[in-house]
């Protein structure tokens, strides 16, 4: 039974950041449908989570839960669409949407975004926390669990990756 | 492939250099065309990024599942800028009951005494930057709230920088604009159940407001209306 508190809590952490958290859901999903599951499990999550603690970060905290929520729906629902092994394949993504739709989109919005849906997991959640949630990059490496040399790395080749998708590279 | 060194490039984009760093990032600039045009390509990328990227509402239906979740009483929209008028407009009873009694809120005193040892010892800034990239992570590292920061220079309130200013024994961002000689502080705080209202502590103009996500409260010896026009483009200017 979940008790008042952290009803409360809820309230005030998760509910004023939930259009985020959807927003965020939807870039690591690709798809309304599994965004709007994957906040829902984030929410059940996090009503439990806070019936512990409060967190000092309420909207750093809630977004993190979101991406685990989305990391552990993806490799439930859609195994094939989550390549997440080892940094040795970041820079493949064999099982991502075909970057060369990137090219041929009609305007410039579904060009950007299906350039970054075609970007490899690490290296789009990381561009989306950044670019789109605005984290710094301690915040990136602590929702990501990855050491913030990790961070700027992949900061910096998904940027690589998107400028020439977008033809915007030297 | 993961220590391959990014360029500074990248953590000058993202504000995570400190101030010497960034000082001698900007040398760097002038003396190499590369690396200016490598910078110029990182921040129009980010600007197409961001420009496609629109904020985005959850659903109806999943908004309506989640505050049931919670037990959430009814929503209410969120306090726009006509309420804050009205709020505004309702501003002389408060200011009394404020000014009557002094002190009587430690939150806005501890903010009116930030302010005026800010503006005393002529150092209103513990960073300084008119770029709201740079501030906003220096405060976001320093304070558990991050501090929304606007830029509100077209509207004639150049941003001037950010500094901590301690409420409760907590650290909370406070934001400071300029208008001519005049500085304007924004200090956003964790909703609470204070509303909102304008008031004069200690001889400066105090309005506080909040949105959906936040209280803020704003101090400045602009004179009133000034201060309000200030107030509402803050608002307008405030994501929903």
């Amino acid at each position: 039974m979940t008790s008042e508190t952290a009803r409360l809590r809820f309230r005030e952490v998760v509910l004023p950041h939930l259009d985020d958290g959807y927003r965020l859901a939807k870039w690591l999903s690709g798809a309304e449908a599994d965004a709007e599951d994957i906040v829902q499990d984030a929410a059940m999550r996090a009503l439990a989570a806070l019936e512990g603690a409060t967190p000092l970060k309420p909207r750093a905290w809630w977004l993190a839960v979101v991406r685990n929520a989305a990391l552990t729906y993806m490799a439930r629902r859609r195994p094939k669409a989550l390549r997440y092994v080892a940094d040795l394949d970041e820079d493949v993504a064999e099982d991502a949407p075909d970057p060369e739709a990137a090219l041929i989109a009609r305007d410039e919005g579904e060009r950007v975004r299906r350039a970054i849906a075609s970007l490899p997991s690490p290296l789009r959640e990381t561009l989306v926390l950044r670019e789109i949630e605005e984290f710094d990059y301690r915040a990136i490496a602590e929702a990501t669990e990855a050491p913030i040399g990790t961070v700027m790395s992949r900061l910096a080749r998904a940027r690589a990756a998107l400028a020439k998708l977008l033809g915007k590279a030297p | 492939m993961s220590d391959q060194a990014p360029s500074r490039a990248h953590a000058a984009l993202d504000g995570e250099l400190d101030v010497s760093q960034r000082l001698a990032f900007e040398e760097e600039l002038r003396r190499s065309p590369e690396l200016a045009a490598e910078y110029e390509r990182l921040r129009a990328l980010r600007r197409t990024i961001r420009e496609h990227a629109p904020r985005e509402a959850a659903p109806e239906r999943l908004r309506a599942r989640i505050e049931a979740l919670a037990g959430a009483p009814p929503r209410r929209a969120a306090p726009r800028w006509p309420a804050l008028a009205a709020g505004l407009a309702a501003a002389a009873a408060l200011a009394g009951y404020w000014a009557g009694r002094s002190g009587g809120d430690p939150e806005l005193a501890a903010l009116v005494a930030g302010y005026q040892r800010a503006a005393l010892s002529g150092q209103p800034i513990d960073v300084a930057s008119s770029d709201r990239h740079t501030v906003k992570p220096w405060l976001a590292a320093r304070a558990p709230l991050g501090a929304l920061v606007l830029d509100l220079a077209e509207d004639g309130f150049p941003l001037v920088g950010g500094r901590i200013d301690i409420v409760d024994a907590r650290p909370v961002p406070t934001l400071v604009y300029r208008r001519r000689e005049h500085l304007i502080s924004v200090t956003e705080l964790p909703l609470a159940g204070a509303g909102g209202g304008a008031a004069t502590l200690e001889g400066y103009h105090v309005v506080r407001w909040r949105d959906r996500e936040r209280a803020y409260v704003a101090i400045s010896d602009l004179d009133a209306s000034e201060l309000q026009a200030f107030v509402a483009d803050f608002d307008k200017r405030t994501p929903r």
